[in-house]
């Protein structure tokens, strides 16, 4: 394990540096510090997913655990998952400057991941143990993309308010044009909301199989399926009747404060419905294997 | 060192104009100077903002500055009265003061422009082929460049547009991203909306004309590349552009709110940006209010043009911190030539009494040695002599930089018995550098 903990320190360190340079980017005074900041951030931050796909690795190597069977994996997934798919769409979607708050997200769900915790699924039929990778899988990489479209709405809303005062400052140029954030977030809800729906289904079956009814379960289904009606609701007002830009945003914020509402179930279940066990005995908690 | 010049500051356009030298000139110009009496080395500067001739003097030549005003006013074919009413001196320090911050574009008409960096490099280059410039201009220039390279990238002299059609260009990129996806409308035909449209025309995939009188909007469309839309079509046109300046001379509102709410329906939330440019006012102000539009008239365009100017104001004083920070180092420099030939008679000296001995005992004791290992002892004695050479030297340096060399000097021609041939090597910056360099 020392070499999981060692990467995992790296890792953390590293997404702490790409952190302070996008904000750094955002805010430096001139525009050449600005720039130097820009080129090395992504840099940073891609750094930082290797370091981080090398951790899961060992450590998954090391427990005899699939990466994606566990909430604590899960959650280690989803920040190279957010962090990654943000290095991808950054250049196709001019949202560099996103990075600042894609860095923080990456380094709070690898912080999380320590602390999240899992237990067996006993119940559970082997056809229904077979259906949880495709589930942890689709929620994680949808999550990865409604993170991102929760942070082009962010900045959307911020530059939109900025226009509409009529206080252009240093940040507001810094910031992806107003209408480039709006076609990214669209299109990272359109690439999210199938995978999502996947997760949901998923889910359910899963739910059925092992007959799970503890108030955490039901929570957990609740604000799935809450923001699953959101971001549907988003996508088909927009395709029907135009509604875009700040509309968009607000339903984009709040179907995603629901994704994290169900995120923030499992990483408090431990407390809910476990109170025997010891949160943060990471290596206990990671060699046990998931519920959905 | 001496600059005669005229600037934006001292001669208005219709004098600038006469005296603007093309860059395939500048080379030629800086040769009638060089060949003036008494001038060593030469640069020209000439922009549409100045015309700035930088001439260095041979030591103990009288100042040069009246003879180049002479040439500025032949090559301009005017009387040299007339020159001399909007020409600028300045010697020394204060010309050396003035290279830095013209290169800096601190004394520029738009402080901070970008373009004046480039044209002293280019204007440095033509004199370099025109083999006008000596050790002085070829170490000044350069420094000059540098220094206004640090303050670009170390202050915000640079940041912000200070004009109001590239304000308006600006805010429609941090709308809409890239424009050449996006359609512009003109609504007017006056001179201020006409030249906003032409940098949008340049930009956008398509610009139309809509002005009351047809015929005067298509007039202009024509003479600007453009489409031109009739009045009663204003409407519909609003459910298509992206951007839309808005010009005529209109007393009332020609853009109201229910025509852009009415637009709105059918352009299903793309952004709309209104640059109302007219006085009294174009489009309605509550426009500015619906969602995804966004309205911003001349007062709000020349709050930013302010802002720019006054961030841009803001970064002079670090500026200036930095050119004199450069210009001290520069003069650091400028007063060590004083210790070259010192220096550079103190190395020969060494050089010769080493290398004298090193070829006494290769010729008797060592004259086994092949001439790999000559080679090897030869650089061995070489760096000897710079490693021991290396305190006298940072002394003398240090001591030239404080204006108290002369007793050192004395002193090393005392100790070493060395002797220099004083006004030789002193203007031989460059190869005395490489020759002391450690």
């Amino acid at each position: 394990m020392v070499w999981a903990d060692l990467t995992f320190i790296v890792t953390a360190l590293v997404y702490l540096i790409a952190s302070v340079a996008f904000g750094a980017h955002l805010t430096a005074a001139s525009r050449a510090q600005s720039s130097r900041f820009a080129n090395a951030a992504p840099f940073l931050l891609g750094t930082g997913v290797l370091m981080h796909s090398s951790h899961i690795l060992v450590a998954s190597f090391a427990l005899r655990v699939c990466p994606v069977e566990g909430v604590h994996f899960a959650m280690s997934v989803l920040a190279v998952g957010i962090a990654g798919v943000y290095l991808v769409v950054r250049t196709r979607f001019n949202l560099n400057a996103l990075g600042a708050v894609v860095g923080p997200f990456a380094l709070t769900f690898l912080l999380a991941s320590r602390f999240a915790f899992s237990r067996v699924g006993e119940t559970a039929s082997p056809i229904h143990r077979a259906l949880l990778p495709f589930h942890v899988a689709a929620n994680v990489l949808g999550i990865a993309l409604f993170t991102l479209a929760f942070a082009a709405a962010v900045a959307y809303l911020f530059q939109e308010r900025q226009l509409k005062r009529k206080e252009l400052g240093g940040l507001f140029r810094r910031l992806p044009p107003l209408d480039a954030l709006d076609r990214a977030e669209h299109r990272l809800l359109l690439a999210g909301f199938p995978l999502l729906t996947l997760g949901i289904l998923t889910g359910t079956i899963w739910a059925r199989g092992v007959e799970v009814g503890d108030s955490a379960s039901v929570a957990r289904a609740i604000f799935g399926y809450a923001s699953w009606a959101l971001f549907a609701t988003v996508l088909l007002v927009r395709a029907a009747m135009g509604w875009r830009g700040r509309r968009a945003a607000y339903g984009t914020i709040v179907g995603y404060g629901f994704t994290l509402a169900v995120i923030l179930v499992y990483l408090l279940r431990p407390a809910m419905t476990h109170a025997a066990l010891q949160p943060g005995d990471a290596s206990q908690a990671s060699a046990e294997v998931a519920q959905p | 060192m001496v600059v005669v010049g005229l600037s934006h500051r001292t001669a208005p356009i219709e004098v600038r104009e006469r005296f603007a030298i093309a860059e395939a000139q500048l080379g030629e110009f800086a040769k009638n100077v060089q060949s003036l009496d008494g001038v060593s080395e030469a640069f020209v500067v000439s922009t549409c903002n100045r015309l700035e001739v930088y001439a260095v003097a041979e030591d103990g030549a009288p100042s040069p500055e009246l003879a180049i005003i002479e040439t500025i006013a032949s090559w301009g074919k005017q009387p040299s009265a007339d020159v001399r009413r909007f020409v600028y001196t300045r010697l020394d320090r204060d010309a050396l003061l003035h290279l830095f911050h013209v290169t800096a574009s601190l004394d520029s008409l738009v402080v901070g422009e970008p373009q004046i960096l480039g044209q002293v490099k280019s204007a440095f280059e033509c004199a370099g082929h025109a083999g006008t410039l000596g050790p002085y201009l070829q170490r000044c220039v350069p420094r000059a460049l540098a220094a206004a390279k640090r303050v670009r990238t170390e202050t915000s002299i640079g940041a912000g547009n200070v004009s109001v059609s590239s304000v308006a260009v600006d805010l429609a990129e941090q709308i809409f991203g890239d424009l050449s996806q996006c359609e512009a409308l003109l609504v007017g035909a006056g001179e201020m909306a006409e030249a906003a449209a032409r940098s949008f025309g340049k930009r956008t995939r398509a610009l139309r004309v809509c002005n009351r009188s047809f015929d005067r909007g298509a007039a202009l469309a024509r003479a600007i590349g453009a489409g031109v839309a009739t009045w009663e079509s204003l409407g519909h046109e609003l459910t298509t552009a992206d951007v839309v300046i808005a010009g005529t001379s209109a007393t009332e509102f020609v853009i109201t709110h229910e025509m852009v709410n009415k637009a709105r329906r059918d352009r299903r939330g793309r952004s709309l940006f209104f640059i109302d440019i007219a006085v009294p006012r174009n489009v309605d102000p509550k426009v500015h209010k619906i969602d995804n539009v966004y309205v911003f008239n001349v007062d709000d365009l020349e709050n930013q043009v302010q802002t720019a100017q006054e961030r841009r104001q803001g970064a002079r004083d670090l500026a200036s911190s930095i050119i004199n920070e450069e210009l001290t180092a520069h003069e650091h420099w400028a007063l060590s030539l004083g210790v070259q030939p010192t220096l550079v008679a103190l190395r020969a000296s060494a050089r010769a009494v080493f290398r004298s001995e090193l070829e006494r005992t290769l010729a008797t004791r060592l004259k086994h040695l092949g001439p790999e290992e000559r080679a090897a002892l030869e650089q061995m004695l070489d760096s000897a002599v710079s490693k021991w050479l290396h305190r006298p030297t940072t002394a003398l340096k240090e001591a030239a930089a404080r204006g108290e060399s002369q007793s050192l000097v004395e002193a090393t021609a005392a100790l070493f018995n060395v002797e220099t041939e004083e006004g030789t090597e002193t203007r031989d910056a460059s190869g005395d550098e490489d020759a002391v360099r450690h």
